[in-house]
């Protein structure tokens, strides 16, 4: 899945870069706004599913490019430093499904893009780890070829693992995200779930435990 | 009570005072006056009366005239010579009396002097003039004669007089009155407008000046006052602009420090929480390093210049300019040939006031910005001359719209560019401000394709030949 990546710092460009690959996109960095233009307008990279953008851009600012962006209907993002009021409101009204304040989690990253997806109608329809197929659509799980019968949280939480592949999530971020922010149960809750996930997958070395943090769903990249 | 008040009170009372004064003493003199001639002219009268009847009591027959033969005698020579107004006195008895009036001490001596003697009696609003004398040539006889007028005419016009007088003094007053009312009142018109424009300047609205033409100490104090509001203007304004600089340059700090923070922060949390192949951990480590070392030099200027506006404690000595720029060069050669550049140094030997250290670092300063802005082979060159010392490139120059905006801190032309070859958007910034401290100006001409110039320009710089 294609993520336009416009962002002028080659040093924060790579390091989005780097996180979704790992979980599983394809990102193009881009560097300058009039580029991206001429990209755009060239009908290149027009099958984006979405744009992470940076406000301040040399040539072209983020703003300017909404308008380019949505010619294609591709979801936009703005990534800044520019954390006022303001500019959110202004972004927020000029169209974009998000806005992210640098500086900014790899995890809030990645969940906030997968909300947009989703909501653009965008989002992934199977997520593959090795041999297990996770049919997003149809709610179901099979490990080659077979069906594996998962109760409702513990597909919820290898949902939640799996979009984020090779990243940690800590037993709370995985409380708030799959039982909700209003569930008052104990982080316990997660580990069984956990183990369960393992024994029925034989995930036992795909689920890492990642030492002070919680788990990690590992995949190749 | 109003400073118009009083100065209308005060003026008003001191002419009602002085100009009822003067009045006063003028109708007293009047008064005087009058009544002196009244007296006088009875005075004559009696005189002449008194030697008329003297002569007529010599008349030789008389002495053996009988009682009642005297008294008619009397009255003849009395009403010969205005029998209503005297009084005729034998020793101490009244002879003949003509008048409606009676003595009531015929013996008194006043009435017998040979020199006469006048008094006033003022009785009921009536004021009577009672004058006798001795009458002369009479023998041994002692007669008296006495004059007894009615002066109230005298007084009633003078009164009348005094009314008048009053009438007209009160009717002046009140007219002086009115125009010292009116002329106090336009004499502090304009401190009315100055009072206006104070209140207006203290609500804000510092443009507003009194408009006052007066050539008086009103108008003295109003062009006095409308300098002050306009030197307040000026700093106000000075102040605003220095503070929305100031909050600019706020702003861009936090977004120069924002940067390398988001990506020190991420590359530290994708390490931790991230599953990375053993090149991208690598990579990750690297991109931390780096952008730790832009943050120290970001913060480094920062304090210098920093330390610059808050403490000037820079230490003046004389130097030898072609040292500095030796050694500038010797620093700066590891970076030319980095891109193959060379520096073309010519100068004057001389001897100036400077500080070694600032000065060293905005030349080191200018010649980086040469050097990011110079492509490969090209030459930079440093020339020092009389009261200037200027460095030049043959890069890409800057676009003329861009020019006044590159010495403010944080500005960079070319953003992305700038970053990568280390700029932090502070050099020239702190170029300026150590060329103030020198009492020295940067001057800057550009043009896109061709290169950059930028000079220091030392106004009163003293130079001397070593």
């Amino acid at each position: 899945m294609k993520i336009l990546v416009i962002e002028d710092d080659t040093a924060i460009s790579e390091l989005i870069c780097m996180n979704l690959e790992a979980a599983g996109y394809a990102p193009i960095p881009l560097f300058d706004g009039l580029e991206v233009q001429r990209r755009l307008e060239n009908g290149e990279d027009t099958d984006a599913a979405l744009a992470l953008v940076d406000v301040m851009l040399p040539g072209r600012d983020g703003f300017a490019l909404m308008e380019d962006l949505q010619g294609w209907q591709i979801p936009v993002i703005y990534l800044t430093a520019k954390d006022d009021v303001l500019s959110k409101v202004h972004g927020l009204k000029a169209g974009a499904e998000d806005y992210i304040v640098k500086p900014f989690e790899v995890l809030e990253l990645l969940v906030r893009m997968e909300k947009v997806l989703k909501r653009t109608g965008r989002g992934r329809e199977k997520l593959l780890i090795r041999d297990v197929v996770i049919d997003l659509r149809e709610h179901c799980v099979t490990k080659a070829g077979k069906p594996v019968a998962l109760k409702p949280m513990e597909y919820e939480l290898l949902v939640a693992l799996a979009q984020s592949k090779n990243v940690a999530f800590s037993r709370d971020e995985l409380l708030d995200q799959v039982w909700g922010v209003d569930y008052a149960g104990e982080t316990r809750t997660v580990d069984v779930h956990i183990g369960k996930l393992r024994k029925k997958l034989d995930f036992y070395d795909v689920i890492r435990t990642v030492s002070k943090t919680g788990y990690r769903l590992e995949d190749t990249v | 009570m109003k400073l118009w008040k009083k100065m209308v009170l005060i003026t008003a009372a001191s002419l009602l005072v002085s100009a009822g004064a003067s009045t006063a003493v003028v109708i007293y003199h009047a008064v005087r006056y009058n009544q002196e001639k009244t007296v006088e002219s009875c005075e004559q009268q009696l005189k002449a009366a008194a030697y008329a009847v003297g002569r007529e009591l010599d008349y030789e027959p008389f002495g053996s005239f009988s009682e009642a033969a005297a008294d008619a005698y009397y009255a003849y020579v009395l009403q010969k010579y205005g029998a209503s107004k005297y009084i005729l006195i034998k020793g101490d008895e009244v002879v003949c009396n003509g008048t409606p009036f009676e003595l009531l001490r015929p013996g008194d001596a006043r009435w017998g002097s040979e020199e006469g003697c006048s008094v006033i009696q003022e009785k009921e609003n009536q004021y009577i003039l009672i004058a006798g004398r001795h009458v002369p040539a009479t023998g041994n006889r002692d007669y008296k004669l006495v004059l007894v007028q009615d002066i109230s005419s005298v007084y009633a016009d003078i009164r009348g007089q005094a009314f008048f007088y009053l009438a007209i003094y009160l009717g002046i007053a009140a007219v002086m009155a009115f125009l010292v009312f009116l002329m106090t009142r336009r004499v502090l018109l304009p401190l009315r407008e100055l009072e206006k424009a104070a209140r207006d300047i203290s609500g804000g609205r510092l443009e507003r000046r009194a408009r006052v033409r007066t050539r008086d100490e009103i108008g003295v104090m109003a062009r006095a006052f409308n300098a002050m509001a306009a030197q307040i203007e000026s700093q106000f304004r000075e102040l605003e602009a220095e503070s929305e600089r100031r909050r600019q340059m706020l702003g861009s700090l936090t977004h120069e420090l924002k940067t390398p923070m988001t990506s020190i922060m991420g590359y530290a949390d994708s390490l931790l929480h991230v599953k990375l192949g053993e090149q991208q951990q690598e990579k990750a480590l690297s991109h931390i390093y780096r952008e730790c070392g832009r943050l120290g030099r970001l913060s480094s200027k920062l304090m210098c210049l920093i330390g610059m506006y808050d403490n000037v404690s820079i230490r003046m000595e004389a130097v030898c300019v072609r040292d500095v720029f030796e050694c500038v060069a010797n620093l700066e050669e590891e970076n030319l040939k980095k891109k193959n550049l060379t520096l073309i140094c010519a100068c004057r030997s001389g001897v100036w006031r400077l500080d070694r250290d600032l000065f060293e670092s905005l030349l080191i300063n200018l010649i980086d910005n040469a050097v990011r802005a110079s492509r490969d082979g090209q030459a930079i060159f440093l020339t020092g001359g009389e009261e200037k010392i200027s460095v030049r490139d043959q890069g890409c120059g800057i676009p003329p719209e861009e020019l006044p905006r590159v010495t403010e801190a944080f500005y960079m032309v070319d953003k992305a560019r700038s970053r990568k070859n280390g700029g932090s958007g502070l050099g020239l910034a702190l170029c300026e401000r150590i060329a103030q401290l020198h009492g020295a100006r940067l001057q800057i001409e550009s043009v896109p394709g061709e290169g950059t110039e930028v000079t220091v320009r030392f106004p009163q710089m003293k130079t001397t030949d070593a």
